[in-house]
C-alpha cells in the first residue's frame, strides 16, 4: 500500500476504531456494558437524534445547516397535542404535526435555498421562533394521555425491536442509498464543494437543499412525535439542544461544515461514539458533567484530525511540477 | 466535402453600443480542428457563448446537422450534440473522474425499477470511462483519482474527454492552453491533435499563435467582432496571422 492509501483508509476507517477502542474500555470496565440490553438502550437513546441526522447531514454536505430542528420538534408535537385534545382523531392528528414540520422545512427552503438567505440566521431564528410559538400555542397547559395506540410509536416493538430503532433504520437506510447509490450524493457534493459549477452543469442547486430542508422538517416532526409519545405528553421541554447533538454527530462523522465532503457511515460511527461515550460514562459512575467535557474533546480532535488529514492529503498530490510558462516567440499581446 | 456538422449563419451580438460579435458565418465539418484566433475583446468568447447556448444572438441562424438549432440553455446546445469547454472547466474537485464525467448525466440501471429507485449503474459508467481512456490513449491517472488531485493540464483533458465522450460532434474549447505551463500545455495539445482522428469537429480558441499553428487545420480570424480571414493553415505563416489579428494586413475572406 502507498502511503496515499494507508492515509485514505484510516481516513475512512479512524472513527469506526476510534469507537471499537471506546467499546472495549467500557466491556473491560463495566460487565454490563457490552450485552444486547445495554446496545438496544444506546441505539434507543440515539435514535430519535439519528433520524433527524440524517438529512441534516445532507444539508451540511450541501454547504448548509438547520438549526431549527429541535424548535420544530416542539412545535410539531404540541401541535399534535392540540389537535388530539380538540377531538381531530389520531391519524389526523398524526398528518397535522407531521405537516407543521414539513412546512417550515418548507419555509427555511424556500427563504434560503431559493431565496438566498443565510442559512444560519434564517434557522437561529427558527430555533428561537417555533419554539416561542409552540409555547404559545400550549399556553402553559400541556395536554396529555394520547391512547394506547400512540404509546406504540414511542414504546411499541415489532419483532423484539422497539419502533423508534426501526424508525431509524428505515431513514438510515434511504439515507445510505440516496448518498451512495442515487445521482443524489454527487450532486450534493458538487453543490456543497462548487456551488457555480454545478448551476453550469445543469444540477438543481436550488431545488436539492429546497426538498433537504423539507426532509429535515419532517424528520424533527417525527422525532418530536416519536418523545411526546414516550413521554405520553406533548411538553415544551422536548428538543432542547437537540439541534446541538445533532451537529455533533455530523461533525464528528467528519462532514465538513463548509460543505462538499463526508461520508454518511461516518455520520453513523459520530452518532455511535457519543451514544456509547454518554452510556458507558454513566456504566462506569463518572460524574455526567463530564460527559459534556469527553464530547467536546472527541469533536476537537476530530477537528484537528481533519485537518491533518488535509495537510497531508495536499503534499501528497500526484502533480508533476508545472514549469512556469516562459514567453513564446510569436506569441499575440 | 460533406455537410457540415456546425454551421453559424451571419450571427451578431451587441452589448449597447459595443459590436462584439458582427456578421460571422463558419462552418465546422467532422473531423476538422478550426483554429479560432483575434486579440482581446476581438468576439471569441461572445461567438463561444453564443454557440453553447450562453447567450442568445442578436441576429443569424445556428445550424447543427442541418437543423436550426434556438439555444435558451446550455442544456439545449448541449443536447443538440454541442459541448463547450469554458476556461473554468465546470469540473467539481471534491469528485472523481468518473463522477465529474458523468455529473448529472449519470447512468442509471436499465428497467422500471432502476429508474423508480434512482439506482446509478456505477459499473457502465466505469466502463465507458475505461473505453475512453484506450479510445483516446488518454494519458491520466486512475480514473478513480479525485480532481483535486490532478494538475492544471489534466483537469483539461478530463473536460474536453467528458466533452467528446458524451458523443458530441462539436467540442468548442475556449483557450484551454491559457493558464498552463509548458508540459501542461503538451498534454492538452496532443489530445486535441488525437481528437482529430475520431470524427469529432474542435474549435479551438486561443490567442496563443504557436499552438493554433501546431493543432488546427484551418484557421479563423476575429478582428473587432468580424472575421477577416477564414483558410486553411497551410498557407499561413505565423507572421500573416498576428497580422491578420491586428489589421496590419486584410486578407479575402
Ligand atoms: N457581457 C458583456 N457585457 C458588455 N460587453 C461585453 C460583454 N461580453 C463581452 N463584451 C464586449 O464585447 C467585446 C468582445 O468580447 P469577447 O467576446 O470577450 O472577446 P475575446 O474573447 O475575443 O477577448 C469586448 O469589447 C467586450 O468588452
Ligand atoms: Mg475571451
Amino acid at each position: 500500500m502507498t502511503r496515499q492509501q494507508i492515509l485514505g483508509w484510516t481516513q475512512r476507517n479512524g472513527l469506526f476504531f476510534a469507537l471499537a477502542i471506546l467499546i472495549a474500555i467500557f466491556s473491560i470496565l463495566s460487565s454490563r456494558f457490552l450485552t444486547v440490553p445495554n446496545f438496544t438502550v444506546i441505539l434507543l437513546q440515539n435514535a430519535v437524534i439519528g433520524l433527524i441526522v440524517v438529512p441534516g447531514a445532507m444539508l451540511i454536505l450541501c454547504g448548509l445547516v438547520d438549526l431549527s430542528v429541535g424548535s420544530v420538534a416542539v412545535l410539531s408535537a404540541v401541535v399534535f397535542g392540540q389537535a388530539m385534545a380538540s377531538g381531530l382523531g389520531l391519524p389526523v392528528s398524526l398528518l397535522i404535526g407531521l405537516a407543521v414540520g414539513a412546512a417550515w422545512g418548507a419555509f427555511n427552503g424556500y427563504l434560503i435555498a431559493i431565496q438566498g438567505f443565510s442559512p444560519i440566521i434564517i434557522t437561529l431564528g427558527g430555533l428561537a421562533g417555533a419554539r416561542g410559538l409552540a409555547e404559545f400555542v400550549t399556553q402553559g397547559y400541556t395536554t396529555y394521555g394520547y391512547g394506547r395506540e400512540f404509546a406504540f410509536l414511542g414504546n411499541g416493538k415489532l419483532l423484539g425491536v422497539p419502533v423508534p430503532i426501526i424508525l431509524f433504520a428505515i431513514v438510515f437506510l434511504i439515507g445510505l442509498h440516496l448518498w451512495y447509490r442515487a445521482p443524489l450524493g454527487r450532486h450534493m457534493i458538487a453543490v456543497g464543494g462548487a456551488k457555480d459549477t454545478a448551476a453550469e452543469i445543469g444540477i438543481k442547486v436550488k431545488l436539492i437543499p429546497f426538498w433537504l430542508y423539507v426532509a429535515s422538517g419532517l424528520a424533527a416532526a417525527l422525532g418530536g412525535l416519536i418523545i411526546a409519545s414516550q413521554l405520553d405528553g406533548a411538553a415544551v421541554t422536548i428538543g432542547t439542544g437537540m439541534e446541538l447533538e445533532v451537529l455533533t454527530a455530523i461533525l464528528l462523522g467528519g462532514v465538513s461544515f463548509t460543505g462538499g465532503r463526508g461520508s454518511l457511515f461516518g455520520v453513523l460511527f459520530g452518532l455511535l461514539f457519543v451514544g456509547v461515550l454518554s452510556n458507558g460514562l454513566v456504566q462506569v459512575n463518572v460524574s455526567p458533567y463530564f460527559e459534556q467535557v469527553a464530547i467536546g474533546a472527541a469533536l476537537c480532535g476530530a477537528a484537528a484530525l481533519d485537518m491533518l488529514y488535509q495537510r497531508l492529503e495536499r503534499l501528497n498530490v500526484p502533480v508533476e511540477n508545472e514549469p512556469i510558462e516562459a514567453p513564446q516567440a510569436g506569441e499575440a499581446r | 466535402m460533406s455537410a457540415p456538422v456546425l454551421e453559424l449563419r451571419s450571427l451578431s451580438k451587441s452589448f449597447g453600443p459595443v459590436h462584439a460579435v458582427k456578421t460571422v458565418s463558419l462552418a465546422a465539418h467532422a473531423g476538422e480542428v478550426i483554429g479560432l484566433i483575434g486579440d482581446n475583446g476581438a468576439g471569441k468568447s461572445t461567438l463561444t457563448r453564443m454557440i453553447a447556448g450562453a447567450i442568445r444572438p442578436d441576429q443569424g441562424d445556428i445550424i447543427v446537422n442541418g437543423r436550426k438549432e434556438h439555444f435558451e440553455t446550455a442544456q439545449d446546445a448541449r443536447r443538440a450534440g454541442i459541448e463547450t469547454v469554458f476556461q473554468t472547466l465546470a469540473l467539481v474537485p471534491g469528485l472523481d473522474i468518473v463522477e465529474n464525467i458523468f455529473l448529472g448525466r449519470e447512468l442509471l440501471l436499465p428497467g422500471a425499477t432502476g429508474r423508480a429507485t434512482r439506482t446509478m449503474d456505477v459499473a457502465a459508467m466505469r466502463q465507458r470511462v475505461e473505453e475512453g481512456y484506450q479510445r483516446f490513449g488518454l494519458n491520466l491517472p486512475d480514473m478513480r483519482t479525485k480532481v483535486a488531485a490532478l494538475s492544471g493540464g489534466q483537469r483539461q483533458v478530463v473536460a474536453i474527454a467528458r466533452a467528446v465522450l458524451w458523443g458530441s460532434g462539436v467540442v468548442v474549447l475556449d483557450e484551454p492552453t491559457a493558464a498552463l505551463g509548458v508540459k501542461q500545455t503538451e498534454l492538452v495539445l496532443s489530445f486535441i491533435e488525437r481528437l482529430r482522428s475520431h470524427k469529432v469537429a474542435v474549435i479551438f480558441i486561443s490567442h496563443n499563435m504557436q499552438h493554433v499553428m501546431r493543432v488546427a487545420d484551418r484557421v479563423c480570424v476575429l478582428r473587432l467582432g468580424r472575421k477577416v480571414h477564414d483558410g486553411p493553415m497551410s498557407k499561413l505563416s505565423g507572421t500573416d496571422l498576428v497580422a491578420l489579428m491586428t489589421g496590419a494586413a486584410t486578407a479575402a475572406q
